[in-house]
């Protein structure tokens, strides 16, 4: 065997073996094996990580606002979602994620968010009709709400709103102390999905709510609140009085 | 050729080392030790082969500090060819090492070997044991990752809790009173120098003895080891015996040969250890575990009732290693075939399916608190259905309260305290409302961590937690 040939071999041997460690399983691939938590990008585990257990898997069937739904995505814009995932709802439980609100997520990682939510709308606004601002434009009136409730909601939430056929008690203490004016407003203007409570359109079908009505249906909401939700107990509450006489 | 030999024979004119050589290998072993079942500690030897070369190679690239070690080992993975496959080659080696060692330890006490006139070769052994695991626990501090990281913290709170000295201990430890630069070169010179080192004189002396007093024979039952007729006896087998080279050796090699290529093979397809994330410890997001070895006392300090640690934790690796190195001593003499030691098959076994439990339950029950159930798992959508307003705030509670990182809820949760699926039947309304404000059992109070709206709604929500057409939990009391 001549010198070249020899060499040759030994070429030809060392690329095989080189060509089979770039195949091989075990070889990590070129990410650092667990990222540092602000490096991490990817809006699924981002998602996943922080807002899925309560806003439900790709953000349907949670016990918070539906963020797929897509009246939800046609009604609140970019900043509205950025703003209340960045410094959460004071006195709600959505708490703050941005690093400058207390959280613990990057602007960046805030901004993935923001895009992978809105990316679910799909780029087009159902059924035409253009859903109330996010925004109330002023305070509401509460007596003009109550009227506005008797004509959308009582049919199913009851005339006092404690409950009917169809709905449950919207006007409970301990509910209307966990939920903001805003989130109230949300839930008039697009329903809870996962309890076919219908949005603002369908309410009373054919006559969608104006934007004055959600907002005087709001104030009237907000009106029912308590001075000390959830005391004394309920369980500690002076029962119907029948049973014990 | 020639050339080779008169070279060969001038080295050996000088040193004078063949004639010793020549007689170690062809020393005559009893021909029932030529067997399958006395490779294990050849092969034991021939992983450390692998560790000290690759060892090496890792130490030329390594830099033990704190700021580098981690991304220095970034580099290994991911810039340097075959870089990956050289930590792979380590860190399998280093699982197989433990493995073989266990195993040549088991094989020898179940055969009887460690008695006379064994008894020290045995002795060296229970601390090749301990330095093995040495080298185990600190080759993973090494990896300085959040497994590291914590890994130490650990050892550090265990060595704190000695009475008087655990301070000092701790400091002598770490370096200083945290973990830090100072500990990684505490740690390097232990893995690199120190107990490598050791294992060296100590391997050499074992196998100083291992030639000296001959491999132990096959043993028969019946035939009982004396001090007084042992040595005779012993000498008649090898009498009648095989040499070593090469009736015996060639199974040693053949087994070494399966071992190496089975670490290559692990290797290759399972690829290295980490290093898993940083090791910051501003970083909260770690679920750090140690290394398989050292699983089972993992899931042992998490089992052990608070007030047994400190005891179990400071008395029992003393007791154990005693034990161990009392064996020949107390039973230097006797019987050596298995089938006629109960208590020792039985030792064995308990031990063994002991540490083979906790390691089981260490690597596969999710061991509570899970920081991130309540964040990463979703609510069932059934647990949500039909539920009122004020009871899916309850839900958000629950989940915003992080009530999962102890309990379970459709399959997903900590483990820390009872899964909540069918609270309802168990508990009324009025003792729900108690035991969140007061806690109790092993549950902390929330009752100032909860305004009485969010209590409110979590208790409504827990109140719907049954299945479909049982009746909730009753107050006997009232009617």
């Amino acid at each position: 065997m001549s010198g070249g040939d020899l060499w040759s071999r030994i070429a030809a041997v060392a690329g095989a073996l080189a060509l089979v460690s770039c195949d091989l399983p075990g070889r990590p691939g070129p990410e650092p094996e667990v990222l540092r938590p602000e490096q991490v990008l990817d809006f699924a585990t981002l998602y996943s990580q922080n807002c899925a257990g309560c806003h439900g898997e790709e953000g349907r069937g949670g016990a918070a606002v539906s963020l797929a739904d897509p009246v939800y995505l046609a009604y609140a814009d970019d900043a509205a979602v950025r703003r209340v995932t960045a410094n959460g709802v004071a006195h709600t439980l959505m708490p703050a994620f941005a690093r400058s609100a207390g959280g613990m997520l990057t602007d960046k990682q805030i901004d993935v968010l923001v895009r992978g939510i809105r990316a679910w709308a799909g780029g087009s606004a159902p059924g035409g009709l253009k859903p109330p601002a996010y925004t109330a434009a002023g305070p509401g009136d509460a007596a003009r709400g109550a009227a506005a409730y008797q004509t959308f909601c009582a049919r199913c939430h009851g005339p006092d709103g404690k409950g009917g056929s169809g709905g449950h008690s919207i006007v409970d203490g301990s509910f209307l102390a966990l939920i903001s004016d805003q989130g109230l407003r949300t839930a008039v203007v697009t329903g809870v999905p996962g309890l076919d409570a219908p949005d603002w359109r369908n309410d009373v079908p054919g006559r969608p709510m104006t934007e004055e009505e959600v907002t005087d249906v709001v104030a009237w909401l907000a009106s029912q609140r308590t001075q000390f939700p959830g005391r004394p107990y309920p369980s500690l509450q002076p029962k119907n009085q029948g049973g014990t006489q | 050729m020639r050339l080779l030999k008169a070279l060969g024979a001038w080295l050996d004119f000088r040193l004078r080392l063949g004639e010793g050589i020549r007689e170690a290998a062809t020393h005559p072993i009893p021909k029932s030790s030529a067997s399958w079942w006395y490779v294990f500690g050849s092969a034991a030897l021939t992983v450390f082969g692998i560790q000290v070369v690759t060892g090496i190679l890792l130490a030329i690239v390594y830099v033990p500090s704190a700021a580098q070690a981690w991304s220095s080992l970034q580099v290994l993975n991911h810039d340097l060819t075959l870089g990956w496959f050289l930590r792979a080659m380590h860190g399998w080696a280093s699982n197989f090492m433990v493995a073989l060692v266990l195993i040549h330890m088991i094989q020898v006490f179940l055969f009887g070997a460690y008695k006379f006139p064994r008894e020290l070769t045995w002795i060296v052994g229970v601390f090749l044991l301990l330095m093995t695991l040495g080298m185990a626990f600190t080759g993973q501090v090494l990896r300085f990752d959040q497994d590291a990281y914590w890994g130490l913290g650990i050892g550090a709170s265990i060595t704190g809790r000695v009475p008087v000295i655990g301070g000092a201990l701790v400091h002598l430890l770490l370096g200083g009173p945290i973990i830090g630069g100072d500990t990684l070169s505490r740690f390097f010179a232990l893995h690199v120098f120190i107990i490598p080192g050791l294992l060296i004189g100590f391997v050499g002396l074992h196998l100083l003895m291992v030639l000296k007093l001959g491999i132990n024979e096959w043993p028969m039952p019946g035939r009982i080891v004396r001090r007084e007729t042992y040595l005779k006896e012993y000498e008649q087998l090898t009498h009648e015996g095989v040499p070593f080279v090469p009736d015996a050796i060639w199974k040693d090699l053949v087994f070494g040969a399966a071992i190496v290529a089975a670490i290559g093979v692990c290797a290759a397809v399972f690829g290295p250890f980490g290093p898993k994330g940083q090791p910051d410890p501003t970083i909260i997001q770690a679920s750090p575990r140690p290394d398989f070895f050292f699983l089972w006392l993992f899931s042992l300090l998490s089992l052990l009732p608070p007030q047994m640690e400190t005891p179990v934790l400071l008395l029992m690796p003393p007791v154990a290693i005693l034990i161990l190195l009392l064996v020949p001593v107390l039973s230097g003499e006797g019987e050596k075939h298995w089938k006629k030691r109960p208590v020792a098959v039985l030792t064995v076994l308990v031990v063994a399916v002991a540490l083979g439990s906790f390691t089981h339950l260490a690597s596969t029950t999710p061991w509570s608190p899970e920081m991130d159930a309540w964040s990463g798992a979703p609510v069932p959508i059934s647990e949500l259905k039909g539920r009122s307003a004020l009871e899916r705030r309850g839900a958000l509670v629950f989940q915003a309260k992080q009530c999962r990182n102890c309990h379970r809820l459709g399959r997903e949760g900590g483990m820390r305290g009872p899964a909540l699926d069918e609270v309802a039947l168990r508990l009324t309304s009025d003792q729900l409302i108690r035991q969140v404000l007061q806690g109790g059992g092993n549950m902390p109070a929330y009752g100032k961590n909860l305004s009485p709206a969010e209590t409110t709604a979590l208790v409504a929500y827990l109140e719907t937690l049954k299945p479909a057409g049982r009746a909730p939990a009753h107050d006997a009391s009232q009617p």
